[in-house]
C-alpha cells in the first residue's frame, strides 16, 4: 500500500473527484502527466488545452493554466500560444475525433512545420462523450452506434503510423497503452523534452470507454488486448 | 394532469425508467410526454427526467413544480429544489434511504420506477411490466436473472 | 493600397503576430505583414491551414497576452466564425479584418456588404462584439488602431469590417506621430486560470450569456461611433455605411446644391449600433433611406434597434454591387 505513487502535486485537488467515468482511461494518462510535470519540475511553464469531447472535463484537473478550446481546434490554439510564448511548455489534449477527424489537418500541418508542441491523443476508438459513434480509429469490424453492423466500408486510421510521413526527424511520435502507464509516462517525457529541444511531438494512448463500450470489467481487459493488438505501440 | 421529476446522477438509470413511465401511459391511451435534461458528462453529472401524464396532448414537456420528485442521490436533491413545492411528495431512492428492499443496486431505479407509481397511480400495473418488458427485451432475453429482479422491484 | 495600410497600422497599434489563410481580396494584408516581418524580427507571421486556425492561433497568441490579429473573406469569413465565438465566450480581444467580397457562396472576390449580419452575429450567440465599418483609406488605418484599443480594453472580439474595393484600392493615409499602446496588455492564460466554454446546466450559461448582455449595454455608449453628415434637420437623411456611405456623402453635398433638404447618418460601429444618435438625429426626419450593396442588412440592424421609429423607410438593395454618387443623386430625386 504505501508504494502507491501519491497524487500529482499539480493537481487541482478540489476538483476531485474527477468526472470521468469509472474506468475511463483519460485519468490515468492525465496522472501520468501531472507526474512528468511534477518531476520535470515544470508546474510553472505548463499551458494545457484541451479539446471538446470526454477530454474537455480536464479543464480544472489540473492546478495549471488551462483552456477549453473547440473541437477539433486545439492544436491551433496551441499553435498560436506557442508562437506568442516560446518559453512556455504547450500542451494541446484531444481524443481521437479531435486529433484524427474535425483536426486532422491541424495535427498534420502541426506536424509538418514541426510546430514545437506536445499533442497528447486518447484513443478509445469511438466517440465517447456523445455517446459512441464513429470514429477515425474505430477499429474494423467495430460496432459503434453510427456503424452498427459493424466497420467495413474503410481502412482505421492510425495517426502516428500516418504523421511519420510528414514528420521532422527529430520529432517525437510514439503510442503508448493506458494498461502499460509507466511504459506510456516515459512516451510523454519524452515528448516534453522533445518540445523542448523545439520538435513537434505526440503521444497517442490506447485508453478504455467501458461506457460507450457497454463493456463491464473483464471485457474492457479483454478489448483492451484487442486494441492493443490492432494498434502497434512503441516510437515511431 | 400529473408531472413527475426524476432526478438522479448519469448512470443512474433515471432516463431509462421515465421512458418506461411515458409509454406505459402512452400505450393505455393517456397522452404523455418525456423530456430529459442532462450535462455533457456520460458518466456522474447531472440527470434530470421530467414526465407529464395526463389526458389532453402535452403542449410543453417542462414545468415549474412537480406533483412527484424522485430523487436518486444526494447531490441531486439540491438540483431539483427549485421544482418543489407544499404539494409536491418526493420518493427517496435506495441510495440515500439506505433501504432496498434487498435488491441489488443495479434495479433500485425501477424500484423507485414501482414507488412513483404507487404514489401517484398514474398507470396500471400491467401496463408498467408491459412497457418495462419491451425496453428490455435484449438484456432479459440475455439474463432471465434480471428479469426477475427488474419484476421484483417493481412490485416491491 | 487598403490591405498594404492595414497592415501598416496592426504594425502601428502594437500586434506582433498574424495569422491567416489567403483569400481575395484580403490575401495583400497577409503578403504585407509577412514582408513586414522580414524587417522586423519582433514580428511574426503564419500562414495556417485554414481559417479556423488562423482564428485560434490568434486566440491562443491573446491568451499569452501578445496581440494578435487575422484577415479573411466571405467563405473565410463563415469558417472563423467558429473561432469568434469562443473569443466572445472566453473574452479575447482577438481583432479582426474582413474585406467583404460578393455575397453568397464562393461568389465574386470582388465586393459586397453582405458580411454584415455574419460579422456582426455571426455565431451561436449573441453578437457580443464591436464591428467598424470602414468608408475610405484613412479608416482602414485610424480604425485598426482602435479595434486593437477598445479589444483589449473591453475584450470583446473587434472587427475592422471593410470590403474588396477598400482593400485594392490606392491612396494617400496620414500616420500619426504619437500612437498610443494597448492597455491592459498580459496574458489571459496563466497560472490559476482554468477556462472553460462548456457548461452542463441551462441555468448556469443563461447567467453569463446575462451578466455579459448587461455589461456590453451598460458600455456600449463608450464604443458606439456615427458621422452625422449634415443630417440634424434633414427631410430626408440616407442610412449608410462604409464605402456606400463615401459616395452617398458626395450625393448630398451636390443634392444640397440643388436645394434639397438631405443629409447621411452613417453608424461607423454597426455593433453596438449607435442607436441613442440614430434615434436623435432621425427621430423628426420625414423620410429615411436605405442604401446598401446587400439585401436588407444594415436596414435589419437600423430596424432591431430603433423599432416604433415613426417615420418612412425606404429600402434601396443592391446586393453584392456598388453605388455611385450619380446613382445615389438619382435615387434620392426619386424619392423626394
Amino acid at each position: 500500500m504505501n508504494n502507491l505513487p501519491s497524487f500529482p502535486q499539480c493537481y487541482k485537488v478540489d476538483s476531485k473527484p474527477h468526472k470521468f467515468c469509472p474506468g475511463c482511461g483519460h485519468p490515468i494518462v492525465l496522472k501520468m502527466l501531472g507526474q512528468v510535470i511534477d518531476e520535470m519540475g515544470l508546474a510553472d511553464q505548463v499551458v494545457l488545452m484541451v479539446d471538446i469531447g470526454c477530454s474537455l472535463l480536464a479543464w480544472d484537473y489540473f492546478d495549471l493554466p488551462t483552456t477549453q478550446t473547440h473541437h477539433g481546434r486545439t492544436v491551433p490554439t496551441a499553435v498560436g500560444f506557442k508562437m506568442a510564448d516560446p518559453g512556455k511548455i504547450v500542451i494541446a489534449y484531444m481524443g481521437d475525433g479531435g486529433a484524427y477527424a474535425i483536426g486532422l489537418q491541424h495535427t498534420l500541418t502541426a506536424c509538418l512545420r514541426d510546430n514545437p508542441l506536445t499533442t497528447i491523443v486518447v484513443n478509445n476508438t469511438l466517440y465517447a462523450m456523445t455517446g459512441g459513434q464513429l470514429a477515425p480509429t474505430t477499429m474494423d469490424g467495430e460496432i459503434t452506434t453510427t456503424t452498427p453492423g459493424g466497420k467495413k466500408e474503410f481502412e482505421t486510421l492510425k495517426g502516428p503510423e500516418l504523421l511519420k510521413t510528414v514528420a521532422h526527424k527529430e520529432a517525437f511520435l510514439a503510442r503508448g497503452s493506458t494498461e502499460k502507464p509507466l511504459v506510456l509516462k516515459q512516451y510523454l517525457k519524452k515528448a516534453i523534452e522533445t518540445q523542448k529541444q523545439g520538435h513537434f511531438s505526440l503521444v497517442e494512448a490506447l485508453s478504455a470507454c467501458p461506457t460507450n463500450w457497454k463493456t463491464n470489467a473483464p471485457k474492457t481487459i479483454e478489448k483492451m488486448k484487442e486494441l492493443e493488438a490492432f494498434f502497434k505501440q512503441g516510437e515511431f | 394532469m400529473i408531472k413527475i421529476l426524476i432526478a438522479g446522477e448519469g448512470g443512474q438509470g433515471v432516463q431509462v425508467i421515465a421512458e418506461i413511465l411515458a409509454k406505459a401511459a402512452f400505450q393505455e391511451g393517456q397522452k404523455s410526454s418525456y423530456i430529459p435534461n442532462f450535462g455533457v458528462e456520460q458518466r456522474g453529472g447531472v440527470s434530470l427526467a421530467f414526465v407529464v401524464i395526463d389526458n389532453q396532448p402535452i403542449i410543453y414537456p417542462k414545468f415549474a413544480k412537480a406533483d412527484i420528485v424522485a430523487i436518486f442521490s444526494q447531490r441531486s436533491h439540491e438540483r431539483i429544489k427549485e421544482y418543489l413545492d407544499e404539494k409536491t411528495r418526493i420518493i427517496k431512492g435506495p441510495a440515500i434511504t439506505q433501504k432496498d428492499a434487498g435488491l441489488p443496486s443495479r434495479v433500485w431505479n425501477v424500484w423507485v420506477l414501482g414507488q412513483i407509481n404507487k404514489e401517484g397511480q398514474m398507470v396500471k400495473k400491467e401496463s408498467l411490466v408491459k412497457a418495462l418488458e419491451e425496453r428490455f427485451t435484449k438484456q432479459f432475453s440475455q439474463n432471465p436473472e434480471l428479469r426477475e429482479l427488474d419484476l421484483k422491484a417493481l412490485n416491491a | 493600397m487598403g490591405n498594404q495600410i492595414l497592415a501598416q497600422a496592426a504594425k502601428d497599434a502594437g500586434a506582433k503576430i498574424m495569422f491567416g489563410y489567403p483569400i481575395t481580396p484580403s490575401s495583400e494584408i497577409l503578403e504585407t505583414w509577412a514582408k513586414i516581418c522580414l524587417k522586423d524580427k519582433s514580428l511574426s507571421v503564419l500562414q495556417t491551414e485554414d481559417e479556423m486556425a488562423a482564428g485560434f492561433g490568434t486566440i491562443g497568441a491573446c491568451l499569452a497576452g501578445v496581440p494578435a490579429f487575422t484577415a479573411t473573406a466571405g467563405p473565410g469569413n463563415i469558417l472563423m466564425q467558429d473561432a469568434v465565438v469562443m473569443a466572445e465566450a472566453l473574452r479575447i480581444p482577438m481583432v479582426v479584418m474582413i474585406m467583404q467580397r460578393g455575397g453568397m457562396s464562393t461568389s465574386t472576390v470582388i465586393y459586397s456588404q453582405e458580411e454584415v449580419r455574419l460579422t456582426c452575429f455571426g455565431g451561436n450567440s449573441e453578437g457580443f462584439r464591436i464591428v467598424y465599418s470602414t468608408s475610405n483609406l484613412q479608416e482602414l488605418y485610424d480604425y485598426t488602431l482602435k479595434a486593437f484599443q477598445m479589444a483589449w480594453q473591453y475584450r470583446w472580439p473587434a472587427f475592422v469590417l471593410a470590403d474588396g474595393y477598400q482593400g485594392k484600392m490606392k491612396g494617400e493615409v496620414e500616420i500619426p506621430d504619437q500612437k498610443l499602446s494597448i492597455p491592459n496588455l498580459s496574458p489571459i492564460l496563466k497560472k490559476g486560470v482554468n477556462l472553460r466554454n462548456c457548461y452542463n446546466l441551462e441555468e448556469e450559461i443563461g447567467e453569463i450569456i446575462v451578466n455579459y448582455s448587461d455589461e456590453y449595454q451598460r458600455k456600449r455608449q463608450e464604443m458606439e461611433e456615427y458621422e452625422d453628415y449634415q443630417a440634424k434637420d434633414a427631410k430626408i437623411i440616407i442610412l449608410s455605411h462604409g464605402i456606400v456611405a463615401a459616395a452617398a456623402k458626395v450625393a448630398v453635398d451636390q443634392l444640397r446644391k440643388k436645394g434639397i433638404s438631405v443629409g447621411l447618418f452613417r453608424p461607423i460601429t454597426l455593433r453596438p449600433f449607435p442607436t441613442k444618435a440614430a434615434s436623435e438625429i432621425m427621430g423628426k426626419t420625414q423620410k429615411i433611406i436605405v442604401i446598401e450593396s446587400a439585401i436588407g442588412q444594415l436596414s435589419g440592424l437600423f430596424k432591431e434597434e430603433l423599432f416604433g421609429l415613426n417615420t418612412t423607410l425606404i429600402e434601396v438593395n443592391k446586393p453584392a454591387l456598388g453605388f455611385t454618387p450619380a446613382e445615389i443623386i438619382k435615387t434620392i430625386q426619386a424619392y423626394e
